[in-house]
């Protein structure tokens, strides 16, 4: 229940942020515009809060008990999301970095073992296949620039696509 | 007649139904690869109807629109990852069907309806365009809004386990919708001057991100104790509807096509609207087994019949008026004045055997979605047998793929990554993560509808309730929203 309630208090800081901004929002030069910038997101703020203090009100009530295991790393599930959770953090920040084929390459290695796959082999062939198909696919016959990463790696990936 | 047999003779000629062959099967692949829209592969198309006949360059690119469109529903059914914005419904019962090991009845269920609903469109269409095309323009801001409503009111189904956690959810959508310059005065709104927020977020990330990473992060966190021998052994065969089952849901079939081809004539309107409409207008059904959200087959047929329902729909304001009914019709109209004809009035009366050969093509291409869906779909299917943590792995990094492919920006992958952990929390504490995006695609279209009307009558608010076409709109926007507590009363009486 506590957690619950932590997490509506935090969606309601965000509201209140929002809520507060959108009324510093300046007037309108044209007085037919009667809501401006502002009066729409003023009125869902005002809708959204509302709406959360009556969940709050009714999670205070129910007591009702909610598992998330990313919170509880003490448990194996808890550990493999969170780690998970992490190496897409890491994925995304690398692909600027080191270009799309490595970071693909060794997230696809990877993100499978913190599961808890074990078979090298299969591992090293669908992360090849994986990484080779994007860039055929999306690279090549799509035309999307895909990430080339910086100095060397950037000259390197001139040569894939 | 002369006319007629000369249209029958421009699409029915072995190269021409090459060409739809070819354009149903690459819209489809695109369709059903998460951030390469439809639009993207019609452009992809283009260079290549230079050389051709006006005729068969818009017969390829209109059966590439109908591949697309459906195309959407494959990814949206076996990764929970909308291919296009217009398979964000199906992926409601789709997903669910396809974790109860029916994912070939819930693909057949997807390319039986998009066929239907094309042909179904197709036919109003070359009835009725031109004054379909008419009345579509008496659609002013007021009836855009009531529109928009009526799009909204699907929460009362898909949050039908906690209404208010689906209100606020949906209100976050809006607000996130909020993002960026406001397009009434041009006020920069909430991008606290940080240049990629100041077109907004674009919600197919957040989309890839709380559908896909969110449903990821469960997976993991699940899969050990989850007998997942259902999903990955069976062999993904598309099971296409035989004619007694789609006699038996023949209203869905029906009211998403109605629905769609209505909304797809609607300028600028779109698929994606007209999916949402007809989702929320058939989850009304409260006493339905399964329940909506569950894996039922309605919901399915309805998002799917109205979404394909647009495409013909939208093509009626672009090829009569000049007015692209949806952004892809927009392309499809840029292609027109490159291959040198001018969408409207005129080329009716100058180019007759185009408007009928394009809604040939278009239930060409409909019938030939049988053989290609089979085809891509199979191809589609061998990914669910691949182990959790490869298929997961997968899952992410086709998302962050698909995200960055929208504007080539790794802002919309931070935006994916972000919405990834949001859906994952709001999927534990039950608030609606399809709501979200409810609200995040709709918001625009409310907003500034509601604000232009406004405008129109002087800061008056009047225009909505003296406007007949309007009063009819909103009455069925406020039922749609009242209907589940109007029906609740009735039954307890």
């Amino acid at each position: 229940m506590t957690i619950e309630i932590i997490f509506n208090i935090l969606i309601g800081l965000g509201v209140l942020f929002y809520l507060t901004h959108a009324i510093q929002l300046p007037a309108t030069d044209n007085p037919a515009d009667v809501l401006g910038a502002g009066g729409f997101p003023i009125i869902i703020g005002v809708v959204a809060l509302i709406g959360l203090a009556m969940i709050t009100i009714h999670t205070v009530k129910e007591k009702r008990k909610v598992d998330i295991p990313m919170l509880n790393l003490r448990s194996i599930d808890g550990r493999m999301v969170f780690i998970n959770v992490l190496l897409l953090a890491a994925y995304v920040g690398l692909l600027d970095v080191i270009g799309f084929v490595l970071a693909t390459f060794a997230y696809v290695l990877v993100a499978p073992l913190s599961m808890g796959y074990r078979k090298p082999l299969v591992l090293a062939v669908f992360a090849s296949v994986t990484t080779t198909a994007m860039v055929v696919i999306f690279g090549i016959v799509f035309y999307v620039p895909l990430p080339r990463g910086v100095d060397l790696f950037r000259d390197l990936s001139y040569m894939l696509y | 007649m002369d006319i007629i047999i000369q249209s029958l003779a421009a699409v029915y000629n072995p190269m021409t139904l090459l060409l739809v062959t070819v354009g149903v099967l690459f819209g489809m692949v695109c369709g059903s690869l998460p951030g390469l829209s439809t639009s993207m592969a019609i452009i992809l198309l283009l260079p290549f109807t230079y050389s051709m006949d006006p005729v068969s360059a818009i017969v390829l690119m209109v059966s590439c629109y109908v591949g697309g469109s459906c195309g959407g529903s494959i990814s949206s059914i076996l990764l929970k990852t909308p291919g296009t914005p217009e398979a964000v419904a199906t992926t409601f019962d789709g997903y669910p069907m396809a974790q109860q090991g029916r994912a070939g009845e819930a693909l057949g269920l997807a390319v039986t309806a998009s066929s239907f609903g094309t042909i179904f469109s197709a036919i109003v269409m070359l009835v009725a365009s031109p004054v379909l095309a008419q009345a579509a323009l008496s659609f002013q801001s007021a009836e855009y809004f009531g529109l928009g409503l009526i799009g909204l009111s699907c929460i009362t189904s898909i949050g039908s386990k906690n209404q208010t956690k689906a209100v606020v959810s949906v209100m976050i959508g809006l607000m996130v919708g909020t993002i960026g310059i406001d397009s009434i005065n041009g006020v920069e709104r909430f991008a606290f001057e940080q240049p990629s927020l100041l077109n907004g977020i674009n919600y197919i990330s957040v989309m890839i991100g709380a559908f896909a990473v969110a449903e990821v992060y469960k997976n993991i966190e699940e899969y050990r104790h989850v007998d997942t021998s259902l999903r990955t052994e069976q062999k993904v065969k598309i099971k296409l509807m035989k004619f007694s089952e789609m006699a038996r849901m023949w209203s869905s079939f029906i009211r998403g096509s109605v629905i769609g081809t209505i909304i797809g004539i609607i300028p600028a309107a779109g698929g994606s609207i007209a999916s949402l409409i007809a989702y929320g207008s058939e989850a009304q059904n409260e006493n339905a087994k399964p329940k909506f959200g569950e894996g039922n087959p309605r919901g399915i047929i309805a998002p799917e019949c109205s979404h394909n329902a647009a495409v013909g729909g939208s093509m009626v304001p672009t090829l009569t008026l000049g007015i692209p009914g949806s952004p892809v019709a927009a392309v499809i109209m840029a292609a027109f004045l490159i291959i040198g004809l001018t969408p409207g009035p005129m080329l009716l009366r100058e180019q007759p055997i185009m408007l009928n050969a394009i809604f040939l093509a278009l239930i060409t291409a409909a019938l030939l979605l049988f053989i290609g869906g089979r085809f891509v779909t199979s191809q589609f299917g061998h990914i669910l047998k691949l182990p959790y943590p490869l298929l997961g792995t997968l899952i992410v990094t086709l998302g962050v793929v698909g995200a960055y492919s929208l504007k080539n920006s790794f802002y919309d992958v931070l935006i994916m990554f972000v919405f990834g952990l949001v859906g994952y929390f709001f999927d534990k504490f039950k608030y609606s993560n399809a709501a979200v995006i409810l609200g995040l695609i709709l918001g625009e279209i409310i907003e500034n509808s509601l604000r232009k009307q406004i405008i129109i009558g002087d800061g008056s608010g009047m225009g909505f309730v003296t406007r007949p076409v309007s009063v009819l709109v909103l009455t069925v926007a406020v039922l749609t929203f009242l209907w589940p507590m109007m029906s609740k009363k009735f039954k307890n009486r």
